[in-house]
């Protein structure tokens, strides 16, 4: 992943990375800054199903079962691309 | 892998002993959150002398800085502990931003380098916390991925949290919106630099240990 971020490539994953790969992500790009790469700006969101939606929250729950991860979505890209990210409970706004 | 061994290991001799022995409140947040502002405030009413220096420079601290034995009182009751200031945790360290400070390019890109492995020394640290406070500054918009990351490894290790609204003197200090994106943390507003509610803080992280 962090080949292709250094390669101006903003990446968009189909889930919430969990905190743990999360916290993996930043120390990896940390050893990874240089003048040419000052690191990533990155912002997930996890979707949760409605109240009352028992299809949703099952297939929620066979989702985080098979994959580990958490239904959202997940937007990394290179800090030198992306100016900002603001996120507010139900979406992602992202400024290049 | 070790760390995680060895707080294992503590849980067990204290449930045998009923002590705490080595206990470790960490201050994490992102850059220039007031972290250690509040470290500083935090030795100077227990132990008489400062932890570190504080800048608006981000990334002034770049290092762990450890203040051991930390005898705090409340209510004829005291707790020891060591207070570990750690460098602000960041996605993205630019060593332009320091050349606006006037710093020469060569300085910048040495803080910068130093910077990034205070990130990473930060990380590496959490497992060996005991509790943390983390330092936010109410004056920014509470939802960035550091807080986010932060509180879910922290959740993740079963570490106890009090989230520390900071720099509650300013104007702009908005307590409501940290409570609002993060409703299930315990949260407080102080003012590290003027002191306002940092008696409180004691009393609250006197009931959290």
């Amino acid at each position: 992943m962090l080949k292709d971020l250094k390669k101006d490539t903003i990446i968009l994953i189909d889930a919430k990375l969990d905190p743990k790969h999360e916290a993996e992500l930043i120390k990896k790009t940390m050893e990874e800054v240089s003048e040419k790469f000052a690191g990533i700006e990155i912002s997930s969101l996890e979707i949760s199903p409605a109240k009352n939606d028992p299809y949703h929250s099952i297939r929620d729950l066979l989702f985080h079962i098979s994959t580990g991860k958490k239904r959202g979505m997940t937007i990394i890209g290179p800090a030198k691309i992306i100016h900002k990210i603001e996120k507010n409970p139900e979406e992602i706004m992202v400024y290049v | 892998m070790f760390h995680r061994i060895r707080n294992f290991l503590n849980s067990i001799i204290s449930k045998i002993f009923g002590k705490k022995r080595d206990l470790k409140i960490g201050l994490y947040g992102p850059v220039n959150a007031g972290k250690t502002t509040l470290a500083n405030r935090i030795c100077m009413d227990w132990l008489g002398e400062e932890l570190g220096t504080a800048s608006a420079i981000p990334h002034e601290t770049r290092e762990i800085q450890m203040k051991e034995k930390v005898t705090m009182q409340h209510n004829g009751k005291s707790i020891t502990f060591n207070l570990v200031d750690t460098p602000g945790i960041a996605t993205k360290i630019d060593f332009e931003d320091f050349l606006k400070f006037g710093m020469k390019s060569k300085e910048a890109k040495q803080r910068a380098t130093e910077a990034t492995k205070g990130v990473i020394e930060a990380i590496k640290w959490l497992d060996n916390m005991d509790l943390v406070l983390i330092v936010m500054d109410a004056t920014e918009d509470p939802l960035n991925q550091v807080n986010i990351t932060l509180l879910g490894n922290l959740d993740a290790r079963k570490i106890p949290v009090l989230i520390v609204a900071n720099k509650m003197d300013l104007r702009k200090a908005n307590l409501s919106k940290i409570r609002d994106a993060f409703p299930n943390y315990e949260l407080m507003g102080i003012s590290a630099k003027d002191g306002r509610h940092i008696k409180d803080l004691y009393a609250r992280i006197f009931k959290m240990i």
